[in-house]
């Protein structure tokens, strides 16, 4: 056991979320972050496994052509809904400080996933469960008569998503563009960042998608695109205010919206179709 | 090979649906988060624009309707008068500034008191005469102001039966002033404990904040000794815990320390004759969760068994108070520490166990002065901190009770 300040409370017997005490068993932290991975391998490993169940089964039933597997990745840019304002600084003198977020231009972050997608003729569902990150910052400011002082802290926050998809698509030969619907359940993965205690873990999103399939014979490529609104609150309100650099802000009530493009590789596990002649000169 | 994978998945698959659905019902839980209340809960810095103002907080209120009044000193770089002036501040129960308000009363005490409706503190008038002023807490106006006969007011408190006692300076008896007042603020009683030397340039430098901030502070008693109060002050050479009756104000016992560099930084009743203190020496602070002491007789402070607590700041001041809880009564001291860190050690009221330390970190320094138990039965604390480590401020933390409930095992 070690002390990572190098001071022994009389009392630090207890761990409370709502004061972050000093004593930290090392151990134990890496106890926790170990578990932590484990969980989510359990999770992968689960979704893998209905995954092969699905596929077995599907193949027993002859479903295996209507199904697609594959992977993919992209950019995301966070749009930060601010519900509700908490600031820690309160201007004597009846001034208002900024206190906000950074525009959804500025918040790149990034998702890759495994896609598994179930088809007919026009209609898609798409799994895509996968790791997606969100970057942006809260941006404050404190008011003196000769100086303004603007203080930026960022935010990187990784979720466990998995989106569920719907689309209808048009037949259009190679190319098949679609448009649908989105729903997902995310999970915040751990940090070691105690600024993530901010916010809760679980979050539901929706929104509309739109992209394209791009069928290259063996392989499928999918591009992209949807914004999904976050349907709630992700703030921790109970702990808003342990930023981990306790005067500096406290966390708004919002909602996490966000902008994602996609580009995905998608393997048939049934023989396609061909398309045109044109290639056929053998 | 893969039907070792597989076969397991085919049992459990029918009771997916039912994970998936207690796991969306957590997450509804989690995300619900209605019965957590923004005044459960906050930290407010209050910040004045002007960097040659200095703010020294003093003491919190909680108001009967909801929100707080705070009193600070603050000290102007440029003023006339060295001593710092008054200004109240109310906030709503959330924090929110409503109003502030300024007052030329030098060097106010704490701590605020509450009297018919009217929120009212100690200062003094450039000629050191303690008054003691009272405000209408819905727009700060001055209702009334009445004299307090006593001089360089150093600490005031109002007890239990609603009686002001008052801690001031007589340099020209170089004595430590103590009175009594009724509810009316009539003087009851008063008694001079001789300092025997001339500590009016130490009493100056504290009033105006440019020296060391003494520990100045009063409290009361009750046992089969008696009734009636501790006083912390200065006393015979020495800054000294005396025991006053309450009804003569005389002295009945005394804890003695070393001088001046030396003292008890906070002291609580815990029990019958059973004390918690808090004291500092050669700039370290050293803990007493429980002793017995004998309100009748002179001792040394060295004589009581103390715990070192290295982490706190030089000569640290301590607030210790009661604390109830979920039908549990604690002992609270709060402090900081040298890494810029808030610290609550919650003992248990009828024992010198410590059942938790409580710790909050922040990016400058934080020097506690005062805290009350809320109607919501949380406390708030109110603190300086520094701004950009330069620009002193009052800070507010309001703690949620949850955190001081006990975890059952």
């Amino acid at each position: 056991m070690f002390y990572l300040r190098g001071i022994l409370f009389p009392g630090d017997k207890t761990y409370f979320p709502f004061l972050r005490l000093k004593q930290v068993n090392a151990t134990f932290l890496h106890k926790i972050c170990f578990e932590k991975v484990r969980r989510t391998e359990i999770t992968l490993f689960i979704l893998l496994g209905l995954l092969l169940t699905n596929s077995i089964q599907a193949q027993e039933s002859g479903f295996l052509n209507q199904l697609r597997i594959g992977f993919g990745g992209g950019a995301n840019m966070a749009h930060i809904i601010d519900l509700e304002p908490y600031n820690v600084y309160e201007d004597l003198t009846g001034t208002t400080y900024t206190n906000g977020y950074t525009e959804v231009f500025q918040n790149l972050g990034n998702q890759y996933f495994v896609q598994i997608e179930w088809f007919n003729k026009y209609l898609l569902l798409i799994l895509k469960p996968g790791t997606y990150t969100y970057r942006f910052s809260k941006l404050n400011e404190v008011v003196f008569s000769s100086e303004t002082v603007e203080q930026e802290t960022p935010y990187l926050l990784r979720y466990f998503s998995i989106p569920l998809e719907a689309r209808y698509s048009f037949d259009m030969q190679r190319l098949r563009p679609y448009a649908g619907g989105s729903v997902a359940y995310s999970n915040l993965l751990g940090s070691l960042d105690a600024s993530t205690a901010t916010f809760i873990k679980p979050k539901f999103t929706a929104g509309a998608v739109a992209g394209t399939y791009i069928d290259l014979r063996y392989v499928i490529l999918d591009l992209n695109m949807g914004y999904h609104f976050g349907l709630h609150n992700v703030t921790n309100k109970a702990d808003r205010f342990e930023t981990g650099r306790g005067d500096t802000f406290a966390q708004d009530d919002i909602m996490l919206n966000e902008l994602q493009i996609n580009l995905s590789i998608l393997f048939s596990l049934q023989k396609q179709k061909h398309y045109s002649n044109v290639e056929c000169f053998y | 090979m893969l039907n070792v994978f597989i076969d397991p998945m085919r049992i459990v698959k029918p009771y997916i649906a039912l994970i998936v659905l207690l796991q969306l019902i957590i997450s509804g839980c989690e995300i619900d988060q209605k019965e957590i209340l923004p005044e459960d809960g906050f930290v407010k810095i209050y910040n004045h624009p002007d960097e040659e103002l200095a703010l020294f907080p003093e003491s919190v209120l909680e108001l009967s309707g909801g929100g707080y009044i705070l009193i600070s000193a603050v000290k102007d770089e440029n003023a006339d008068i060295e001593y710092p002036y008054t200004s109240l501040v109310r906030t709503s129960s959330t924090g929110e500034v409503m109003w502030t308000m300024d007052y030329e009363w030098y060097a106010p005490t704490s701590r605020l008191l509450f009297q018919n409706g009217s929120v009212g503190f100690v200062a003094m008038n450039q000629q050191f005469d303690a008054y003691v002023i009272l405000v209408d807490p819905a727009n700060g106006t001055v209702s009334d102001q009445q004299a307090l006969e006593l001089t360089m007011p150093l600490y005031s408190y109002m007890d239990d039966q609603g009686n002001l006692v008052v801690l001031g300076y007589d340099f020209v008896t170089r004595s430590s002033w103590i009175s009594k007042y009724n509810g009316n603020f009539q003087l009851e009683r008063s008694n001079m404990l001789p300092v025997n030397t001339d500590l009016e340039y130490l009493v100056q430098r504290h009033l105006n904040k440019m020296g060391q901030d003494y520990p100045f502070f009063i409290g009361e008693f009750s046992n089969s000794s008696g009734s009636g109060y501790f006083v912390n002050c200065f006393n015979n050479y020495t800054l000294r815990t005396v025991f006053l009756d309450g009804t003569s104000l005389s002295a009945t016992g005394d804890i003695y320390s070393f001088q001046t560099e030396e003292g008890i930084s906070s002291i609580l009743q815990k029990s019958g004759s059973l004390f918690g203190l808090t004291s500092y020496y050669e700039g370290n602070n050293y803990i007493i969760p429980g002793s017995e002491i004998d309100v009748l007789s002179s001792g040394n402070i060295k004589d009581l068994p103390a715990d070192p607590l290295y982490e706190l700041t030089y000569k640290a001041a301590v607030m210790a108070g009661s604390f109830s809880a979920d039908d549990n009564e604690f002992a609270l001291f709060i402090s900081q520490t040298n890494d810029n860190s808030l610290v609550i050690y919650q003992y248990a009221l009828e024992s010198d166990s410590l059942v938790n330390t409580h710790v909050r970190e922040f990016d400058q320094r934080v020097e506690v002065r005062d805290f009350i138990q809320t109607e919501d039965e949380g406390i708030a604390i109110l603190a300086g901190t520094f701004i950009l480590g330069k620009y002193q401020r009052p800070l507010l933390i309001k703690l949620p009770l949850t955190l001081f409930v006990p975890e059952e095992e």
